[in-house]
């Protein structure tokens, strides 16, 4: 098996969307206490941002080719045979949608953390910038309990 | 580079995209022939979703970024305001509407 088989097989796919989510996550929060607190410089803030950035777009990636590929065919069958068909119909279909709302979003915060702190203060926009950072956590969070309820609708869904 | 215009142009397209998101999805889900084209455009209704989300952000950000805008310092934080409000509702939006179409609500 070959380094590209190995990556875009089942368990690998969603290992990569998980740890890329996470970081992503982690980015976030640490770039809402610098917003809210006024610490860390603004480079340091850029490098967050793209960062955070980058790793909700490969966890986006990863994510969708195993959304694409594998759930639909494998996944999907099983959950709604199962006892809990909603785990796909209401948790899943919302799952995929609201994704879409991450990468704009955090474009914005990427864009927000080129100002400087005088800036960030001048302008007022201090409050939002801490709200955003933490609204992309908190949509991360809720894919990723999403994401848990999904598997295990998978894993123990024809169990009563 | 403007860079307040920069994020006003990101935050108001950002809100685009996010009505979008959620206008052709709660419509594709009404009818079946939106869900169809989409379909076949990129091979699953969810990729194409993806680009249009994202291209949509790309050329209304453009569009709004390219376009004179008075006070754009102002009216920064009602730009901002209005993704967070729409970040949420779309959220909200989403979630009830699949609720709601799982149990035939409509």
């Amino acid at each position: 098996m070959g380094i590209i088989e190995i990556i875009q097989s089942k368990p690998v796919l969603i290992g990569l969307h998980l740890g890329f989510a996470v970081v992503g996550i982690d980015v976030f929060l640490t770039l809402a206490g610098k917003f809210k607190d006024s610490t860390g410089t603004k480079k340091g803030r850029i490098i967050s941002a793209a960062v955070g950035v980058a790793a909700l777009i490969a966890s986006w990636i990863a994510g969708g080719y195993y959304y694409v590929v594998h759930y639909g065919t494998l996944v999907k069958p099983v959950i709604k045979a199962g006892v809990a068909p909603w785990v796909h119909n209401i948790i899943m279909e919302t799952k995929e949608h609201i994704f879409l709302f991450v990468i704009p979003l955090s474009l914005t915060v990427l864009f927000i953390s080129l100002l400087e702190k005088e800036e960030l203060d001048r302008l007022g926009i201090r409050r939002l910038a801490t709200w955003l950072s933490w609204m992309i956590a908190a949509l991360g969070l809720l894919i990723g309990l999403m994401g848990f309820m999904i598997s295990a609708a998978a894993r123990w869904g024809a169990v009563k | 580079m403007n860079k307040p215009k920069l994020i006003i142009s990101s935050a108001y397209a950002a809100s685009v995209s996010i009505a979008f998101a959620v206008i052709i999805t709660i419509w594709a889900e009404f009818f079946a022939p939106l869900k169809g084209w989409l379909a076949a455009f990129s091979g699953h209704h969810w990729v194409s979703k993806s680009i249009f989300a994202m291209l949509v952000y790309v050329v209304v950000g453009v569009v709004f970024y390219i376009f004179p805008q008075k006070n754009s310092d102002t009216g920064l934080n009602r730009g901002l305001g209005v993704l967070f409000t729409f970040g949420i509702l779309g959220t909200v939006a989403l979630a009830l509407f699949f609720t709601g179409h799982h149990f035939h609500v409509f």
